[in-house]
């Protein structure tokens, strides 16, 4: 796909084009600074941009601010914001009002390559990939809620649907069938008392807001 | 014969400086008569500073006589009418001035004494003299100096309790400075990781990640790519020494002060005589004055390398009862405190005030700069 991406730091900058191309991508613009997000996307109107959050000139939420101002210019534009630090309410501004095609990662996953690129293909194609560690803090930062009553298996296909995952991955990473995942799910939802979903990005927005209103 | 010359003259200033207080008694009864109607109380901080200017100029007049220096503690005037005024009239010294002035309407006119004691000197002391006796007229002349500056010391100096208000003055300020300080460093810390190491690190994942997926099909770029990855490790680390060092020095921990002195020493380029017997003995300061002392000397060495083209240096720490004292010398050219150097000489201050110790510094044109800092410390 064709993307835009924004990052000040040279070094991984040139990483990011590296890997980006090396999976077939064509990074059609590099913006440097905040400022030159907008007008490369409105130029080029990529698949998926992908941006750092802390961009010059005030070296603060550049990125995020671009990413939000973006989306309200091209809708849908699928966003992927890469950071140095996890900033619960940063995802939360991404994810605001049912957005999809967002991520939120750090950037230390980058380095996973497959798994960068396969977070990437989900938001170009208008699913979402939080970062686990979001995930994790929004499941850790409350106390007497429902989710005490999930077992620990329950919890961990929780926290790969919030990350934006489908069955078939989650099935794979813990090494379980399809079948015994919906049934998890189904546990899930009942247990938080969410309406039952079909499976897909609005199960997830459902589940990202029981975890932020929770 | 001189110095009774010397002494006419310091009474003579006196009165006219008494002179001057009888101007200045009038316009502050005006002032004070006027700040019953409100109206002159704009004028009284004005009254207050112009009290100030006169004293500071009798201390100095009295130290050129004695010798001795006579300290001042007024609090700053400064800010609004209502601030201002506040200060003038809470500040003790304001009070004390006022005394010393009110005394010296007084006695400020021993030079009234003094003059005709003069044709008495000159007969009397004239005929000892071709007697060979020793003058007995003119000592007393020197002893009215004497009298007069030893009462005006007395009553010029600031109360204690004067004193105490300038030194809790001091520390809010210095205080202050000390926390804006402290979140510079932090923020500066913050930026050296997040775009040095941390970037590196993922920069090196990436190296990794892309290393590993040409691993079977291509191990030409995969060799390439570890050997990157290695290189960054080697810049990350690197990086992450600058970030270490500029935290808390290791050799500080390692060798304590003496010995990061003297390695400081061996590393300026200059050829630097090292005088730490005083810490020899293995007492260590405060780590807080360790590392301001260890930070002075670093920008005291480098300033001394880089901007006064010195050749020798001098570095000693003395251990003083209640504190630690940094003496760094060098034969440069001096004039440290013009502008291009400023960064430096205002990091180095702000160290010492930190610590609530005293930075001087003496740097005249063509040199040498000599930089004395005392940190108060606990042995």
């Amino acid at each position: 796909m064709r993307l835009v991406i924004a990052e000040d730091n040279a070094l991984l900058r040139e990483g990011l084009v590296m890997l980006l191309t090396s999976a077939g991508h064509e990074v059609v613009a590099v913006a440097g600074s905040g400022p030159e997000i907008l007008p490369a996307l409105l130029t080029h109107r990529p698949d998926a941009a992908v941006l750092d959050v802390r961009l010059p000139p005030g070296f603060r939420d550049e990125g995020l601010r671009a990413a939000l101002a973006a989306r309200e210019q091209l809708p849908g534009l699928p966003v992927l914001v890469l950071s140095q630090y996890v900033e619960q309410s940063y995802a939360g501004e991404l994810l605001g009002g049912g957005a999809s095609g967002v991520g939120y990662l750090l950037k230390d996953r980058v380095g996973r390559v497959d798994e960068f690129l396969d977070a990437l293909d989900r938001v170009a194609t208008g699913g979402t990939a939080l970062d686990p560690e979001v995930v994790t803090e929004l499941l850790t930062n409350r106390r007497d809620s429902p989710l005490d009553s999930l077992t620990p298996r329950e919890r961990e296909v929780l926290k790969l649907m919030a990350e934006g995952h489908d069955n078939t991955t989650i099935a794979s990473t813990l090494v379980v069938t399809e079948r015994s995942v919906s049934k998890h799910i189904g546990n899930v939802f009942l247990k938080l008392g969410l309406p039952p979903s079909d499976s897909g990005h609005r199960r997830v927005l459902a589940v990202l807001a029981y975890l932020n209103n929770a | 014969m001189r110095k009774a010359a010397r002494a006419t003259v310091h009474l003579g200033l006196a009165a006219g400086l008494t002179f001057g207080s009888y101007l200045f008694i009038t316009m502050i009864l005006l002032a004070v008569a006027g700040a019953v109607v409100v109206v002159g109380l704009g004028v009284l901080p004005e009254t207050v500073l112009l009290m100030r200017r006169m004293a500071s100029a009798k201390r100095r007049q009295v130290a050129a006589w004695t010798g001795h220096e006579i300290p001042e503690a007024y609090l700053p005037i400064r800010g609004r009418l209502r601030e201002s005024l506040r200060v003038a009239t809470h500040d003790p010294c304001t009070y004390a001035d006022l005394r010393w002035m009110v005394a010296h309407y007084v006695y400020g006119w021993m030079v009234l004494l003094a003059l005709p004691l003069w044709p008495a000197a000159l007969l009397v002391d004239g005929v000892r003299h071709l007697l060979g006796r020793a003058p007995a007229v003119l000592p007393l002349i020197t002893r009215l100096a004497d009298t007069e500056a030893r009462w005006s010391t007395a009553l010029l100096k600031p109360p204690p309790k004067a004193r105490l208000a300038e030194r809790v003055q001091r520390l809010t300020t210095t205080r202050a400075d000390a926390i804006a300080a402290h979140g510079a460093e932090l923020r500066r810390i913050e930026r050296d990781l997040h775009d040095g190491t941390q970037a590196r690190l993922v920069a090196l994942s990436i190296r990794l990640g892309l290393a590993k997926r040409a691993y079977d099909r291509d191990p030409e770029t995969t060799r390439r790519l570890l050997d990157d990855a290695q290189d960054q490790v080697d810049q990350a680390l690197t990086e992450l020494r600058h970030v270490v060092r500029g935290i808390h020095p290791p050799i500080l921990t390692d060798r304590g002060l003496a010995g990061a002195v003297r390695a400081l020493a061996a590393s300026s380029g200059l050829d630097v005589t090292v005088d730490v017997a005083a810490l020899e003995d293995g007492t260590r300061p405060p780590a807080a004055v360790e590392s301001a002392a260890y930070f002075i000397v670093a920008e005291a060495l480098t300033n001394a390398a880089k901007h006064s083209d010195a050749d020798r240096a001098e570095v000693r720490l003395v251990k003083e009862a209640k504190a630690l004292r940094v003496v760094v010398r060098d034969d440069g050219r001096g004039g440290a405190e013009s502008p291009t150097t400023g960064s430096g000489l205002v990091g180095m201050r702000r160290r010492a005030a930190a610590l609530d110790g005293e930075f001087t510094m003496t740097s005249p044109e063509g040199g040498p700069t000599l930089i004395e800092v005392v940190l108060p410390c606990g042995w």
